[in-house]
């Protein structure tokens, strides 16, 4: 399933930029993120506990940035996770888009998300409704830090 | 475990591993239905769907509440799922909760805390995602009297099968002044957002006047706005809003005939 | 897994089993109890073909933890003739083409044989309205909904089963509901 979420920030896009770069700092930003860590150049592991209703998912995974060019303020991101309790996964691959309008700069993210074995049984409504939710917090989140 | 329709399915998918399930059917006092003093309804927690809806106190109480328990499923699924845990489930697409809702319907919840009290109409906060605290469980759900004048509905439109989730439901009172002018009016539907939807804006836009076909049908429009639903099996996110406006239509011409 | 010890009766017969805690009913009774007559489905609790009755009860075997049958009453398929003697529902069933393959036929029996306690002359309405929860793929449903209007009248095509047919002229899309279930209360 694909879905689009932007978010405004009251800031340059290099400042933007720099923030979304740093990796960690910004996987933090998204919610149920936990122990990040680099593994190799570009290369991210980490942790997300997703909750619906009485189910908790842990999605144990790696983040990838597969490509970045800070002139055009473009980056592409690849994460694969599973939940081995559970038994199902999940791939996203994200294009963040930076554009800079007068003093503040638009941050968009495109994503491609394929769900994979048991967590396809919430339904795709569900599924969507918190991936909507995480991005949004994540690209509300980064403007605010970006603000500090 | 209520009567556990949700809870094993759940199991079964692999995707609820508890380390211990207690069941709720043994305890004493959580299944009655019954008119209060008042004349408002009680229904336990743990009284099945299929007790509410061949139950003559709820019946009495008002029909419309009889309907939207009756909705549900078929009868095996109505005989073995409770209030209370569908109430817990908080599936949006559920028949139970929007009618309870329209009714001003609240929870009374324990815990090693002690009791509170909560409206239905708030208790859901997302798909499958109460307000509950983890140690928190419904005991009884308690209706008010309903005022005399007041009307009830509960449309329930499915285009597939008649044991299916709705596409759109619509449960909705409305009760006239002594000029004919709409005193009070309640709109809740099913399915066409996280939780149910009360439409507020289509509330606020007849009340104080008289419900002709023509304000019914304006306000009925306002419903597009209100609700949020999702493409699904059941129909594309524009069908259901489309269905939603229909439907609150004809149910407030129901209430106004 | 904690296990617990369930005594119950099965088609009028005490039994008493220990089973985990975590066991469903359709997995007791067929593989417990050898009482295979209740056939699994889909598992969900949507076709019926594993209706059961506790105490009773129309419900879904697949659905229901088999503690909950504890100090209870459970009826199969196997428990409705009796001393070898077919029920007026069963012998509508054979006589109407109420079953083709007969996978379904256990909990169509069982449901229709829940559905004549609750209601003893059922018209067409109640028995569409009962029986929607039984999937069949094989015989289009008009000699299933036979069964309960030949069934209550005792026996032979009497009463108003050959009426309640010819109203049936639909399809099973059409039975299910291209209509809303609706209900008015006016005070």
């Amino acid at each position: 399933m694909k879905f689009t979420h932007t978010a405004t920030v009251a800031a340059s896009r290099d400042r933007v930029w720099a923030k979304l770069m740093d990796i960690p700092a910004a996987a933090r930003c998204v919610p149920g993120v936990a122990s990040v860590r680099a593994a190799g150049s570009d290369k991210y592991l980490g942790t997300l506990a997703v909750q619906v209703g009485p189910v908790r998912l842990v999605l144990d995974g790696d983040l990838v940035v597969t490509a970045r060019d800070e002139k055009a303020g473009t980056a592409s991101v690849k994460a694969d996770a599973k939940d081995s309790r559970v038994g199902g996964a999940i791939r996203a691959t994200m294009a963040l888009h930076l554009s800079e309008k007068e003093d503040e700069t638009e941050l968009r993210i495109a994503t491609d998300l394929a769900v994979m074995g048991r967590i396809g049984e919430f339904g795709q409504a569900v599924i969507k409704r918190k991936a909507d939710q995480l991005m949004q917090d994540f690209a509300d989140c980064l403007a605010r830090q970006v603000m500090r | 475990m209520a009567g556990g329709t949700a809870t094993v399915l759940l199991m079964r998918q692999g995707l609820l591993r508890p380390a211990h399930v207690v069941s709720l059917r043994t305890i004493d006092g959580l299944s009655g239905i019954a008119r209060t003093p008042q004349g408002g309804l009680r229904i336990g927690a743990m009284a099945t769907h299929r007790a509410v809806e061949r139950s003559d106190a709820a019946r009495g109480y008002s029909p419309a509440l009889v309907d939207a328990f009756a909705s549900v499923a078929t009868v095996r699924i109505r005989n073995q799922a409770t209030v209370g845990g569908n109430l817990a489930h908080a599936d949006p697409a559920q028949d139970p909760p929007p009618m309870l809702a329209a009714l001003n319907a609240t929870i009374t919840v324990r815990s090693p805390r002690g009791e509170r009290t909560e409206a239905v109409e708030t208790l859901a906060v997302d798909h499958f995602t109460t307000s509950l605290s983890h140690d928190e469980v419904i005991t009884s759900v308690l209706l008010p009297p309903i005022l005399p004048g007041t009307r009830e509905v509960y449309l329930k439109f499915l285009p597939q099968t008649a044991d299916d989730y709705a596409t759109v439901s619509v449960a909705a009172t409305l009760r006239f002044a002594d000029d004919a002018t709409v005193a009070d009016v309640r709109i809740v539907l099913g399915a066409v957002g996280p939780t149910t939807i009360r439409a507020k804006r289509v509330e606020d836009a007849l009340r104080g006047a008289r419900p002709t076909p023509e304000r019914i049908r304006d306000a009925a429009a306002l419903v597009r706005d209100e609700v949020d639903p999702l493409d699904d099996l059941r129909g594309s996110a524009d069908y259901k809003r489309e269905m939603a406006r229909v439907w609150t239509e004809r149910a407030l011409a129901a209430l106004t005939r | 897994m904690s296990t617990h010890r369930l005594r119950f009766t099965l088609n009028g017969t005490p039994r008493e089993l220990e089973i985990a805690a975590d066991r469903l009913l359709i997995d007791v009774i067929r593989d417990d109890c050898g009482a295979t007559g209740t056939k699994l489905g889909c598992g969900v609790g949507i076709c019926g073909t594993c209706s059961v009755l506790v105490d009773g009860e129309l419900v879904s075997a697949c659905l229901v933890p088999a503690v909950f049958v504890d100090g209870r009453s459970l009826t199969t398929v196997e428990g409705l003739a009796q001393d070898g003697e077919l029920t007026p529902l069963q012998d509508a069933f054979i006589r109407d083409g109420g079953f083709q393959c007969g996978i379904c036929t256990p909990g169509q029996l069982i449901a229709a044989t829940a559905l004549l306690r609750e209601h003893p002359r059922p018209d067409g309405r109640e028995i569409r309205d009962w029986m929607m929860g039984n999937l069949c793929r094989c015989t289009g449903y008009y000699g299933i909904e036979r069964g309960p209007g030949g069934g209550a009248v005792g026996g032979g095509l009497g009463g108003s089963a050959p009426q309640v047919c010819r109203e049936l002229r639909l399809s099973r899309a059409a039975l299910a509901g291209r209509r809303a279930r609706s209900s008015h209360a006016v005070r």
